[in-house]
């Protein structure tokens, strides 16, 4: 790999944008191309750039379809004039965790999303625990009024389909206040903790209160976590995570173990 | 959610070392680890990352040694398809290819 086309690749995953390395494993996509040619091309604006590899458009099409899909793929190309395999690496944007209250279950489930490269940030509107000191892998910590602070994150296009919210708040009727304010958006994962007593409170507040459809409750997850009996809040941070590893992979939800 | 090794592999030939970096490619059966997981063989023996381990890793650090000498990037096709039994090592029951490619200076190598 060459040096430059290295260097831009970092910058790219610093910035935490999405981009693709292409690699020329077998044949040649045009006369002078040998294996191991390498570009980058970046979905933004669709270009091959960087490396020698040259692409054509319908390559360059095919490569951006991959990216979409967000998993690294050889990619065999036949046509009248050549035959090639060309790899594409695809670095998709690190999918983002938004924890909405920062007490006792935020501080280990911050942590540990961060080992598990999640882009992380903490929000409540108490700075004594939204700081950095207390939170010092999460990318931002935020010290500021929830509901709003969700909105203005909306209109900034951070809460998209690779975003993940739980809802883990000092009191239930701030999860409720965030919930309703969330549950219209088109969102990875959102969770909210709450016993299934208090769960089924809450939906029959929303129904009879706010007037919201049954069915946008469906995709919420709570009782968040998976059940692995777990109890420390370190415990059920690993119980959260785990469900939103396993809603990202959309995996099963029984153990390795207990697979057929 | 895979980890990437590229800031070290930058540090690497910054510093004038050549290393080879193996990535996954195409996986077929039970394998141990997905395509695009990535290795860089350090001439020294100091590895980075895995293509998961045992044999079949082995296999492809012999082969990245010689693309470290020789510059030319290869694929190597890891076979984990031998007979599931306790006397043989690192069986997962698939196969995998494995892109093998030069990064650094060739003088330094």
């Amino acid at each position: 790999m060459d040096l430059s086309l290295l260097q831009e690749l970092n910058r790219a995953l610093r910035g935490r944008k999405s981009v693709a390395v292409v690699t020329l494993t077998r044949g040649e996509t045009s006369s002078g191309m040998s294996v191991g040619d390498q570009c980058l091309v970046d979905p933004t604006d669709g270009t091959a750039q960087m490396g020698p590899l040259r692409l054509s458009g319908a390559i360059v099409r095919q490569v951006l379809e991959i990216i979409s899909g967000r998993d690294s793929k050889a990619l065999h190309i036949r046509t009248k004039e050549l035959e090639c395999d060309l790899f594409v690496e695809v670095h998709a944007a690190p999918s983002h965790l938004i924890i909405v209250g920062a007490g006792h279950i935020a501080v280990p489930l911050a942590s540990m999303a961060n080992l598990c490269e999640f882009q992380v940030t903490v929000l409540d509107d108490r700075p004594q625990y939204a700081n950095q000191a207390r939170f010092p892998t999460a990318d931002q910590v935020r010290a500021a009024p929830l509901v709003p602070t969700l909105q203005s994150m909306r209109n900034a296009g951070q809460l998209d389909r690779h975003t993940s919210i739980v809802l883990v708040t000092r009191g239930h009727q701030h999860d409720v206040d965030c919930l309703t304010e969330l549950i219209g958006d088109d969102l990875a994962y959102i969770g909210m903790i709450g016993s299934k007593r208090r769960i089924r409170a809450v939906w029959e507040l929303l129904e009879s209160e706010y007037n919201l459809d049954r069915a946008l409750f469906s995709k919420v997850h709570a009782p968040i976590g998976l059940d692995i009996g777990g109890r420390t809040p370190a415990e059920i941070a690993v119980a959260i995570l785990g469900e939103i590893i396993m809603v990202h992979y959309r995996g099963p939800q029984a153990a390795m173990s207990m697979r057929g | 959610m895979t980890g990437s090794l590229y800031p070290k592999l930058q540090q690497l030939i910054e510093d004038g070392t050549t290393v080879a970096m193996a990535t996954i490619t195409m996986v077929k059966g039970s394998v141990p680890r997905e395509v695009g997981a990535k290795m860089l063989i350090h001439p020294a023996g100091l590895h980075v990352g895995t293509v998961g381990g045992g044999c079949g890793e082995a296999d492809v650090i012999r082969a990245a040694l010689d693309v470290i000498k020789d510059g030319e990037p290869r694929t190597v096709r890891v076979d984990l398809t031998e007979d599931i039994s306790m006397d043989s090592l690192g069986v997962c029951g698939g196969i995998m290819d494995v892109f093998i490619e030069r990064c650094g200076s060739a003088d330094a190598g």
